[in-house]
């Protein structure tokens, strides 16, 4: 930034800050409250008005883990740590699984066109028209005749394939904006049609698949409506098992629910601070040259 | 290695985009292809290189028909009009790249890169990104990208659009040079840029809309253009289009322009086969026009002078003549600076540097009537 720009700045420049900050505090609010809830006592937690001086506890990320049931009782493993374990692996591996695949099969279509190229296209993308709930009875019913229900595979599968589409034409678009004369140049060079790809192609849209990754994380990683029907107690993820802790006799645990939301939420954070360059990169991907 | 290109045919949709090229380029040969934006330069180097396949038509490189080479064994490089660098490596990795593609060992790799790199002056840009490199530097690495396997035969694509003024000369007189280091090095340079396809060019092939139109030494497309295309697109400024009659005039004939009557018994031989009245297009190259001297014999006229332009060592005039017909004069300083707008000025013309077309076709007359008499004789 060169000095003048900074004088440019200026007053009607504080302004917008402001402003800014204002209007993304609005938006970081509710997560905010459930940081802070998250790390308060019971009473504090119900407090009105809304305690933002307290004495923190971490009691409530002890109880995520370990609870007593009776007052006084042994505490007792929850199985949130093989849930997290869960989302984290199943999430992990059909996002990657569909990134790979999306990857290969988004650049056939757009550097090898078949015939009727854009009418394959368009059914990929059909798949995600309807809203998943739709699908669920005859999954369902799949599920049940291959032995998939409560497996792991079954539940990946399933997640990659929802994926696919996503990243198949996010992708797309990214292989569509490279200079193909860089790809001639390439294969003029010596290069096979496997290390165009490998070497010229791919690398060039490291940042888009950056993107495409964080989206589809962010996707899976909230999941819920399958995840509840499909998995069992082994292969259970986070947002599945949420919802059986939210009731109970006790009425609903806020501090608890709190802190399980705030652990929810770093791994999809950190994912996206992790890539946030090649985010940035990835989703201004041909509007701003490289 | 010796280039034939034969009936090369290729269509975009609608677009024809060549129609039929046919070409030798002997062995070590620099050629150039002249053409205007659009005329397929690009298409045809494509071509050539391998990348695009002709509708119809053949290529050999060095004898052999390209379809039977491995893209290996053509040794064949090209500089592409939009530089094609690899943008995620950087300039090292630029031209090491093909290199690393023919397995040279690293020690190799690394010591071509800083030949090449210190030929081009590109050595203190090796590790950045093209992206970070000026336009000229970016122009450099794609050329020494091509130069560093040392092809047999140098495809290059507008290859000086990017650079500035001083950069193009220096970089022309380069290539020129390398061309006779490589010695066997056949190259192919396209360009809508007259002046650097007739400085480079051992022969020019100039293409228009497809076509060629005309292959020969950039003296003989300057002196005897086959069409009205090739003379207006060779010469700078540009040669003077103008619209004639022949004329049937008691003993002789004459070709009479707007602002002038000439003598046609100069080109009595090409001549013969036109019937009088035959409409001419006359092309008079502006350094064939001067102001008169009193005593000079030979054509001369009277004209205005509408504008001037001085560049330094010359200046162009533009004058007009019997009416409205513009014409350019280059003149040097020295005569040029007693010469002021709306003088009126009588000038002299040189007949032997006069080029004649017929108007309809625009084919040049001279070889009309050089096709006249190879049909006659056969
Ligand atoms: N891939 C393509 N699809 C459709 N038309 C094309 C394609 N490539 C070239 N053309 C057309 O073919 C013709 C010749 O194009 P070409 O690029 O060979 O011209 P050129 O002589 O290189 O022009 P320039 O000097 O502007 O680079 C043009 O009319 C162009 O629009
Ligand atoms: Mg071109």
């Amino acid at each position: 930034m060169s000095k003048r720009d900074i004088r440019a700045v200026g007053i009607a420049g504080w302004g917008r800050t402001l402003g800014a900050a204002i209007i993304s505090l609005i938006y970081f609010f509710p997560v905010l409250f459930i940081i802070l809830t998250a790390f308060k006592t019971r009473q504090d937690a119900l407090a009105w008005p809304m305690k933002f001086i307290f004495a923190p506890t971490l009691s409530n990320f002890v109880s995520v883990f370990f609870r007593t049931s009776v007052e006084g009782g042994d505490a007792e493993a929850t199985g949130f740590g093989l849930y997290f374990f869960n989302s984290v692996f199943i999430g992990g591996t059909s996002v990657l699984l569909a990134l790979i695949i999306g990857t290969a099969a988004a650049y056939g279509f757009s550097r090898f066109p078949l015939r009727g190229n854009d009418t394959y296209l368009f059914m990929i993308l059909t798949t995600r028209m309807m809203p998943p709930i739709i699908a669920i009875i005859p999954i369902f019913v799949l599920f049940r005749i291959f032995g998939l229900s409560g497996t792991y595979v079954g539940i990946i599968a399933l997640y990659t394939a929802f994926n696919l589409p996503f990243s198949v034409w996010m992708v797309k678009s990214f292989f569509d904006d490279l200079d193909r004369d860089i790809e001639d140049a390439a294969r003029m060079d010596g290069s096979g049609e496997w290390r165009v790809f490998k070497k010229i192609c791919l690398p060039q849209v490291y940042a888009g698949l950056a993107a495409t990754f964080v989206f589809a994380v962010i996707l899976t990683w909230n999941e819920f409506v399958f995840a509840l029907m499909l998995t069992s107690p082994e292969t259970r993820t986070v947002p599945a098992q949420i919802v059986r802790t939210i009731g109970g006799s006790m009425g609903v645990d806020w501090g608890l629910m709190s802190a399980l939301e705030t652990l929810f939420i770093i791994p999809v954070v950190l994912v996206t601070f992790a890539l946030q360059n090649q985010l940035l990169r990835g989703v201004t991907f041909g509007t701003i040259r490289r | 290695m010796e280039l034939v290109i034969g009936d090369v045919q290729k269509r975009f949709g609608a677009v024809e985009a060549l129609r039929g090229v046919s070409l030798t380029v002997p062995s070590g040969e620099f050629f150039a292809i002249l053409g205007p934006s659009g005329a397929g330069k690009t298409t045809l180097l494509r071509i050539i290189a391998g990348i695009e396949k002709p509708d119809g038509g053949r290529i050999l490189i060095g004898g052999r028909d390209l379809n039977d080479l491995p893209v290996r064994a053509r040794d064949t490089a090209m500089v592409f009009q939009t530089f094609a660098l690899y943008p995620h490596l950087s300039t090292f990795e630029n031209l090491a790249y093909p290199l690393r593609e023919a397995k040279v060992p690293r020690e190799d790799i690394k010591r071509r890169v800083a030949e090449v790199a210190e030929m081009l002056r590109l050595t203190h840009t090796l590790a950045r990104k093209p992206s970070t490199l000026s336009g000229g530097e970016q122009q450099r690495c794609a050329i020494g990208r091509a130069l560093i396997r040392r092809p047999k035969l140098l495809l290059l694509d507008e290859p000086l659009t990017n650079l500035d003024a001083k950069l193009r000369h220096d970089t022309r007189a380069e290539f020129k040079r390398l061309h006779r280091e490589l010695r066997t090095t056949t190259i192919v340079y396209a360009t809508p840029d007259q002046l650097e396809a007739l400085s480079m060019g051992a022969r020019v092939g100039v293409l228009r809309q497809g076509r060629i139109t005309q292959v020969d030494t950039p003296s003989a497309l300057y002196e005897t253009p086959d069409d009205d295309f090739v003379a207006s697109l060779v010469g700078d400024p540009p040669i003077n289009l103008v619209p004639g009659t022949l004329r049937e005039s008691g003993g002789g004939r004459s070709i009479d322009l707007p602002f002038l009557g000439l003598d046609a018994s100069p080109w009595r031989g090409a001549l013969g086969g036109f019937p009088a009245g035959t409409k001419l297009t006359v092309g008079l190259r502006p350094q064939a026009i001067w102001p008169a001297v009193a005593a000079e014999a030979g054509p001369r006229f009277p004209a205005r002078v509408y504008l001037t332009e001085p560049l330094g060592d010359v200046t162009i005039l533009d004058i007009v003549a019997g009416g409205d017909t513009r014409l350019r004069m280059v003149l040097p300083q020295e005569q040029a600076y007693r010469i002021a707008v709306d003088d009126a000025i009588e000038c002299a013309v040189d007949p032997d540097q006069i080029c004649l077309f017929a108007q309809e076709t625009g084919t040049s007359i001279r070889r009309t009537a050089m096709g006249a008499r190879a049909e006659a004789a056969a």
